[in-house]
C-alpha cells in the first residue's frame, strides 16, 4: 500500500514538471522579441493582426495564452503551421514525423545494445588482456566524436564514394522494407557509436564487481563453466543496470536525432523542429517541444517503475529516499 | 592535487592537447600567420600538408590552418565561459538547496527537474532560436549577438546538470558528524559552507566540469551545423557546417574541425575520468 503512495506522489511530481516545462516554453515564446501576427501576416491589414492574435490568445498576457494553448493542447490541437498559401496542422506534422524518430531511436537502441553486449562480456572476461585493451581503448576514441561528425563522414564514404547506400530521405515500410533500412543504416549507425562506447563500458565495468562476488566464487568452484557463469551470473544483475542506462540516454539521443535527422533528411521530430526555427513557426516549436518532454518525462517514469519490477532492490531504495 | 609525471602517457598527451588548445585561444592573435578571413586565390581547396598550407585550404581559398586557430578560440571560450557560469551558477544553487533543504530545496529541485525534462540539446536549440531571433528577418545578426546567445543557452542548460550533482554531493557530506560538530561549536552556515562542503564537493564538481565541456563544445557545434550557431567558418562547429558543404571534392575541409574537435572531448574526457576515478572507489578498482 506504502508502494502506491509513493509512485502516486511521482506520478503527481512528475505532471508539476510537465506543467512547469510547457508554461516555460510558452513564456519562452512570449518574449520573441518580434510580433507573432506579423510574421505570420506579414502583409495584411491590422484587423487581420488583431483576429489572429486573439485566435491563438496572444492578447491575453502570458498566462491566458498558456491556458488557451493547454486547453487546445490536451485535446489533441497543437495549433497551425503557416504557410504563404494556408496552413497545416502541427498535430498532423508531428503525427506522420513521430513514428520515423521512434524507429530511429528504437532500431539504434538495439543496434547498439547488441553490440555493446557482446563486447562488453567479452573485455570483462578478459580484462586487463589485450582484447579487453584493444576494445576499450577504441571505444573511448568512439565515444568522443560527436554523432553528426561520424554521420558526415559515413556520407563520404559509403554514400558518396561507395554510392553504396542513399543519403539523403525517408522510405516507408510500403515503399519495401530494403528499402526502408537502407535509408536507416547510415542515420542508426552515426547515432550508435557513442552509444555503444558508453554500454560497453558501463557493462565491463558492472561485470567486473560483479564477478568478484562470493556467488561467482561458489559457483566456479561447483565447476561450472565459464561461459554459464558469465551469462546466467553475472550479466544477468549486471543487465539491470545496462538497460537503466540505455533508458536514461534516451535524451541525449533524441538530441543527437535532431542533428542526424538533418544531416539526413529523415524528416522525424527532429526535423520538423529544425524547420520549424527556419521558418519561424513558433507555435509549432512550442508543441514540438512540448510532446518531446512530454515523452521524455514519461518514458523515464515507466522505466522507473519497470526497473523496480525487474529489480527489488533499486525499489527499496528508491523508496527510502 | 597531481603530478604531471604521476599521470599515465595518454593522459599527459591529453594535458598537453589541452594546453596547446588553451595557447591557441589565448594568443590565436598573435601569431604569425594570416588572418583566417584572408583570401588565397591562387590556393583554392588545397590538401593539407602543401607548401604554405601545412592544414591545406579550403575551396573559397581560407587557409585552414588559421581557421581553425581562429576556430579554437571562439569554441574554447564559448565552452569555458558556459561552463564557467553554468559550474557556480548550478552549484551555488545545488548547495543552497541541499543546505537549506525545506521549501527551498523543493522549489530548486522542482525547477532542475523542469530543466533536466528537455532534452540538452533541444533546450539548448529552443533557446538559441528564441534568443536570436531578429526583429527584421532579413537583417544579419550580428557575430557578437549570437555568442552572447550561445553562452546564455548552453549556461541554462548546464545549470540543472551540474545543480543536481552539487545538491547531490552536498547532501551526502552536510549529514556527516564533523558537519554537526562544526554547528554545535557555533560556526556560521556560511562558514561551514566554505570550509566544510566546498571543499569536499568541488573535487566532483572538477571531474564534471570536465566532462561538461566536452558535451558543451559537441552541442556549440551541432548549434551550428544546424545554422543557429556560429556562422561561416567562425568556430569549429561553423567550419563543420562549411566543410559539409563540399563533402565530395574537399573533405579535409571537414576532417580538420573534426579531428581537433573529436582529440579535444577525447581530452576533457580522459581527464573528468581520470579525476573521477580518484574519487569513486569502486570505479578506481577496476
Amino acid at each position: 500500500m506504502l508502494k502506491y503512495g509513493f509512485w502516486l506522489q511521482r506520478v503527481a511530481q512528475l505532471f508539476v514538471v510537465l506543467l512547469l516545462v510547457t508554461f516555460g516554453v510558452s513564456l519562452l515564446i512570449r518574449i520573441i522579441p518580434v510580433d507573432l501576427a506579423t510574421i505570420v501576416i506579414p502583409v495584411g491589414s491590422e484587423t487581420e493582426r488583431a483576429a489572429f492574435r486573439t485566435s491563438i490568445g496572444l492578447d491575453k498576457g502570458p498566462i491566458g495564452y498558456y491556458l488557451q494553448w493547454l486547453g487546445n493542447f490536451v485535446q489533441g490541437d497543437m495549433g497551425l503551421i503557416y504557410y504563404s498559401g494556408g496552413t497545416e496542422t502541427v498535430s498532423g506534422h508531428l503525427i506522420k514525423a513521430m513514428p520515423r524518430s521512434l524507429l530511429l531511436m528504437a532500431y539504434t537502441q538495439i543496434f547498439a545494445l547488441g553490440i555493446a553486449i557482446p563486447l562488453g562480456v567479452l573485455s570483462a572476461y578478459r580484462a586487463g588482456r589485450r582484447a579487453d585493451r584493444v576494445i576499450s581503448n577504441t571505444l573511448f576514441i568512439f565515444s568522443s566524436i560527436p554523432g553528426f561528425a561520424i554521420g558526415l563522414i559515413l556520407i563520404i564514404f559509403i554514400g558518396t564514394n561507395l554510392a553504396w547506400l542513399p543519403t539523403l530521405g525517408y522510405a516507408t515500410f510500403s515503399e519495401g522494407i530494403w528499402e526502408h533500412f537502407k535509408h536507416m543504416i547510415m542515420p542508426v549507425l552515426s547515432l550508435s557509436f557513442g552509444l555503444i562506447a558508453q554500454y560497453t563500458r558501463l557493462l565491463r565495468a558492472d561485470m567486473i564487481a560483479s564477478l568478484r562476488e562470493d556467488y561467482v566464487t561458489m559457483a566456479m568452484s561447483k565447476g561450472l563453466s565459464d561461459r554459464r557463469i558469465l551469462w546466467r551470473h553475472v550479466f544477468r544483475p549486471s543487465s539491470v543496470t545496462l538497460f537503466t542506462s540505455a533508458a536514461l540516454s534516451m535524451g541525449g539521443l533524441i538530441g543527437g536525432a535532431i542533428v542526424i535527422e538533418s544531416i539526413f533528411a529523415t524528416y522525424g521530430v527532429g526535423f520538423e523542429i529544425f524547420a520549424a526555427i527556419g521558418g519561424r513557426q513558433y507555435i509549432m516549436l512550442q508543441s514540438s517541444v512540448a510532446v518531446i518532454a512530454l515523452f521524455y518525462v514519461f518514458f523515464n517514469l515507466v522505466v522507473d517503475i519497470g526497473s523496480g519490477f525487474v529489480d527489488p532492490r533499486t525499489r527499496d531504495r528508491r523508496s527510502n529516499v | 592535487m597531481f603530478k604531471f609525471k604521476e599521470l599515465s602517457k595518454p593522459t599527459q598527451l591529453c594535458v598537453a592537447w589541452l594546453g596547446l588548445m588553451m595557447f591557441f585561444a589565448l594568443f590565436g592573435p598573435f601569431l604569425p600567420i594570416e588572418n583566417w578571413t584572408f583570401v588565397y586565390e591562387d590556393d583554392l581547396g588545397v590538401t593539407p600538408f602543401s607548401p604554405g598550407h601545412i592544414l591545406g585550404t579550403d575551396n573559397n581559398g581560407y587557409d585552414l590552418l588559421s581557421s581553425v586557430i581562429s576556430g579554437t578560440r571562439m569554441s574554447v571560450f564559448i565552452a569555458v565561459t558556459a561552463v564557467g557560469l553554468g559550474g557556480l551558477i548550478g552549484s551555488a544553487l545545488g548547495i543552497t538547496a541541499a543546505f537549506v533543504r525545506g521549501k527551498v530545496d523543493l522549489v530548486l529541485s522542482t525547477a532542475f527537474n523542469v530543466g533536466l525534462a528537455i532534452p540538452n540539446l533541444v533546450l539548448a536549440l529552443a533557446l538559441v532560436s528564441v534568443l536570436a531571433t531578429n526583429v527584421d528577418m532579413t537583417e544579419v545578426v550580428p557575430i557578437w549577438r549570437r555568442v552572447v546567445v550561445l553562452v546564455i543557452s548552453l549556461t541554462i542548460v548546464l545549470i540543472p546538470i551540474l545543480g543536481r550533482i552539487a545538491r547531490g554531493a552536498t547532501l551526502t557530506w552536510s549529514g556527516r558528524e564533523f558537519v554537526t560538530a562544526a554547528r554545535s561549536m557555533g560556526m556560521r552556515d556560511m562558514q561551514i559552507i566554505r570550509k566544510h562542503i566546498v571543499p569536499n564537493v568541488l573535487p566532483a564538481l572538477i571531474a564534471v566540469a570536465f566532462l561538461a565541456f566536452g558535451v558543451v563544445i559537441i552541442a556549440e557545434a551541432s548549434l551550428s551545423l544546424l545554422g543557429v550557431g556560429i556562422p561561416d567558418g567562425g568556430s569549429w562547429g561553423g567550419m563543420i557546417a562549411r566543410g559539409r558543404n563540399d563533402l565530395e571534392y574537399s573533405p579535409h575541409v571537414l576532417y580538420i574541425p573534426v579531428i581537433f574537435l573529436a582529440i579535444t572531448v577525447i581530452s576533457t574526457n580522459q581527464i573528468g575520468e581520470v579525476l573521477r576515478g580518484r574519487l569513486d572507489g569502486r570505479e578506481s578498482k577496476v
